[in-house]
């Protein structure tokens, strides 16, 4: 799927709009998800609405179309995020917010991604969605799979050469690009540089 | 430093960190970074990278995920909303024929490609008021079939019924949904039935305040109507029908 004209779109054409909702809405769902899933299930497909919905309150701040997808996955990632502290926020009383991190102490896997407290959490909309087009320009798919396997699929060097058809030693050299350029993409937004800095103290 | 040292170093830091180093492992980096201090301050940047990774790269992978139906329920919500933030467009007539609901496959029949515009100008007068009520029925089907006169019968029914105007251009719909009788203080409403996407939408002017709402044509056409004369009827306190 193409996709939509972006003037379209920001002049309220509804038939772009229609394509936008259905080329999007992967993208809604799955940040949702990944963030809700553990946790609010059920809130899952209200969030992506949700945050269809502000997606076109802030269309017309973009640029270019290639701009829709990172902001569409940001919004979904700072509703999914906003969603879980209120309602454990809600459950402790009001005022009051939980760690999500603490939800995580009894997880199997530590690098389980749904944790709502995070290191993206804080950053602000078009920061997050800036830097997501960033790393979609920056990291190669295939480094971004090394690094997913490595990481948060738990595999080894000698699986990860296995399953991608590489050298051992060619699965450091992919996974060491692949930070170095997560870092600088970090380092690049000073909100982000702080809490890495927080980080390493 | 020698490269071979330098990848050996980043390969056990990152076994380290992910833990699947063993304890040899771990006591030979451990080792190397109490002979080099700066290799302590590299491990704790490949840490911090690494917890940056962790969240980014699900993130990315959901970013481009393509799996998954946008849920049809949503579309009516959203698109008002795109017409109260960005203003009402209609869509162009050979998307809504693409994306014609199929309860409207058994009323279409065998589809045609020419689009018509019927529109009728009934001005109501009220005593306290004067507002102009435009409908307007966007018709793919073209004006040669039995349901399309059907459809006006209903729609005339909303009494005061004028000039009955065709379009064949969707771009002169929106010149006419966007185009306003009167001055901007005008009190006016305009109903716009489009049968193609199964829905009438309303938007207005009273007492210099803008409303809007669309509804869905689930049951059928009259009853639709009806819910859209109790909507004006609450926003303004006028009728539709004579009485």
């Amino acid at each position: 799927m193409n996709p939509p004209s972006l003037r379209a779109l920001q002049t309220g054409d509804a038939a772009a709009w229609d394509e936008a909702f259905h080329w999007l809405w992967p993208t809604v769902f799955a940040v949702a998800q990944l963030k809700l899933q553990p946790f609010l299930p059920a809130d899952i497909e209200d969030v992506a609405i949700e945050s269809l919905e502000e997606l076109v309150e802030k269309v017309r701040e973009l640029k270019s179309v290639e701009e829709l997808k990172p902001l569409a996955a940001s919004i979904a990632h700072n509703r999914a995020v906003s969603r879980l502290r209120e309602r454990y926020a809600a459950k402790r009383g009001a005022g009051q917010t939980e760690s999500l991190d603490a939800l995580q102490d009894n997880a199997e896997n530590p690098f389980d991604p749904a944790s709502g407290d995070s290191t993206l959490a804080d950053l602000g909309q078009m920061d997050l969605a800036r830097l997501l087009g960033e790393l979609q320009s920056n990291i190669k798919p295939e480094q971004r799979a090394i690094v997913a396997d490595f990481f948060l699929h738990g595999l080894s060097y000698e699986q990860i050469a296995a399953k991608h058809g590489v050298a051992v030693g060619t699965v450091g050299v992919y996974l060491k690009r692949g930070l170095d350029a997560i870092r600088r993409a970090g380092e690049r937004h000073p909100k982000l540089l702080k809490e890495l800095e927080a980080f390493l103290r | 430093m020698n490269t071979m040292n330098d990848e050996r170093f980043f390969d056990l830091a990152m076994k380290v960190i992910a833990q699947q180093a063993t304890d040899a492992e771990r006591a030979e980096l451990n080792s190397s970074m109490v002979e080099e201090p700066n290799r302590k301050a590299e491990f704790e940047r490949l840490q911090a990278a690494t917890k940056l990774a962790k969240e980014v790269v699900p993130l990315l992978e959901a970013t481009e995920s393509t799996a998954g139906e946008f849920p049809g329920y949503a579309r009516g919500r959203l698109q008002t909303k795109v017409r109260e933030t960005l203003g009402a467009h209609p869509t162009t007539r050979q998307d809504t024929e693409k994306k014609a609901p199929w309860r409207w496959q058994w009323i279409l029949g065998v589809a045609t490609t020419t689009a018509v515009v019927l529109i009728l100008l009934i001005p109501i007068f009220t005593p306290a008021d004067k507002m102009i009520v435009q409908v307007a029925m966007l018709d793919s089907a073209g004006s040669t079939r039995g349901a399309n006169g059907d459809e006006l019968t209903i729609l005339q029914k909303l009494e005061r019924a004028g000039t009955v105007q065709s379009f064949s251009r969707s771009n002169e719909l929106a010149a006419w949904e966007n185009s306003w009788p009167g001055k901007p203080t005008q009190p006016s409403v305009k109903i716009i039935y489009d049968r193609t996407a199964g829905e009438i939408r309303v938007s207005g002017r009273w007492k210099g305040e803008p409303f809007q709402q669309t509804f869905l044509v689930e049951r059928d056409l009259e009853t639709t109507l009806r819910e859209v004369e109790n909507f004006i009827r609450d926003q303004t306190g006028n009728g539709l029908r004579k009485n």
